[in-house]
């Protein structure tokens, strides 16, 4: 039988541009782009059973990346999905440390459209 | 009867974290059948290590899989660790799995692969450090280039983050700063192929 590749991302950034840049990079290519302004927004959409590539953005107020990805250690959501950051802090903080084994990519903006496309259904076909 | 020498045998140790899976990619494209075997220590989650397998053998010449407790090192060969246990080579020959404490937040180690390389007269090494977030593989570094090994990291500018190929850079021990396609070449040159 043939994998069907898994077609869904969640972009989680306060700026809701960034998020309408990706809905219009995405969608026409098939991919459903669940976009949320915020970690918390991120945790519910995982609790309502949301597996795919998540791109995150580092810096977000209340909760930033960092804290989100370690809320979803916490709160076992992890697995099943693939956690890229998503930011333009070209030097990561050094939060990424404790957690880089759970972040697969760190992808800064402003990004070539074509690329960020590329990497990405790439990452969608490791959860395929 | 004469006992046969051991085969010799070229091991290339590639360290990878956050970033590093599209270098990987990039290394392995259309990548031939070389005369080494090459053991993988990329920093992820335990549920991808298959799908990472899945996409290098894709467009490699190498058979690519998981490596496993007591297996032998064989050429020809991609041995990606699995997570949540460290891999280091026994005699250069054998993959030993074994848990421990994490290395710098992270199991497997590539400084426990790297380090766990021994110094004979007949095996050749290669140590390479890709894109990632603090400076694991840097002692790994500095021991491959102890025992007589190459040594490679991955250009700077060509990083999503270059901390790791930077703190190797930092030990005086890496003989090349390449991006992943001069990576690829400089291994197949070194390997040869079969």
């Amino acid at each position: 039988m043939t994998e069907v590749p898994c077609q869904r991302i969640m972009v989680v950034d306060d700026d809701v541009f960034i998020l309408e840049v990706m809905k219009e990079l995405f969608e026409p290519e098939g991919i459903e782009v669940v976009a949320v302004e915020s970690g918390d927004a991120c945790i519910a959409e995982l609790e309502n059973g949301f597996r795919g590539v998540v791109l995150m953005d580092v810096m977000m107020p209340r909760k930033d990346g960092w804290e989100t990805i370690k809320e979803m250690l916490d709160l076992d959501l992890m697995e099943g999905n693939v956690v890229a950051m998503l930011t333009a802090k070209d030097v990561p903080d050094g939060e990424l440390e404790q957690i880089k084994e759970h972040v697969i990519d760190y992808i800064t903006k402003p990004f070539e459209a074509d690329e960020i496309v590329t990497v990405v259904k790439g990452y969608l076909d490791y959860l395929a | 009867m004469e006992n046969a020498a051991p085969p010799n045998r070229t091991i290339v140790v590639i360290g990878s974290s956050t970033g590093g899976p599209r270098t990987l990619e990039t290394i392995f494209s259309r990548f031939p059948l070389i005369d080494a075997a090459i053991v993988i220590v990329q920093h992820m989650p335990l549920y991808i290590n298959s799908s990472l397998c899945r996409h290098l053998a894709k467009t490699s010449g190498m058979e690519v899989r998981i490596g496993e407790d007591s297996e032998p090192v064989e050429h020809g060969t991609i041995y990606v660790a699995p997570s949540d246990v460290h891999l280091k080579l026994v005699g250069n020959r054998t993959i030993r799995l074994f848990n421990d404490e994490k290395v710098q937040y992270v199991r497997p180690s590539i400084d426990v692969t790297m380090t766990s390389l021994e110094r004979n007269s007949g095996d050749r090494f290669v140590g390479v450090i890709l894109s990632g977030m603090g400076s694991d593989g840097a002692q790994g570094i500095r021991h491959i280039k102890t025992i007589g090994g190459t040594t490679l990291a991955q250009t700077l500018r060509t990083c999503a983050i270059h901390a790791m190929p930077r703190a190797a850079f930092e030990t005086g021990r890496v003989d090349h700063m390449l991006p992943p396609e001069g990576i690829r070449e400089q291994i197949i040159r070194i390997a040869g192929t079969l």
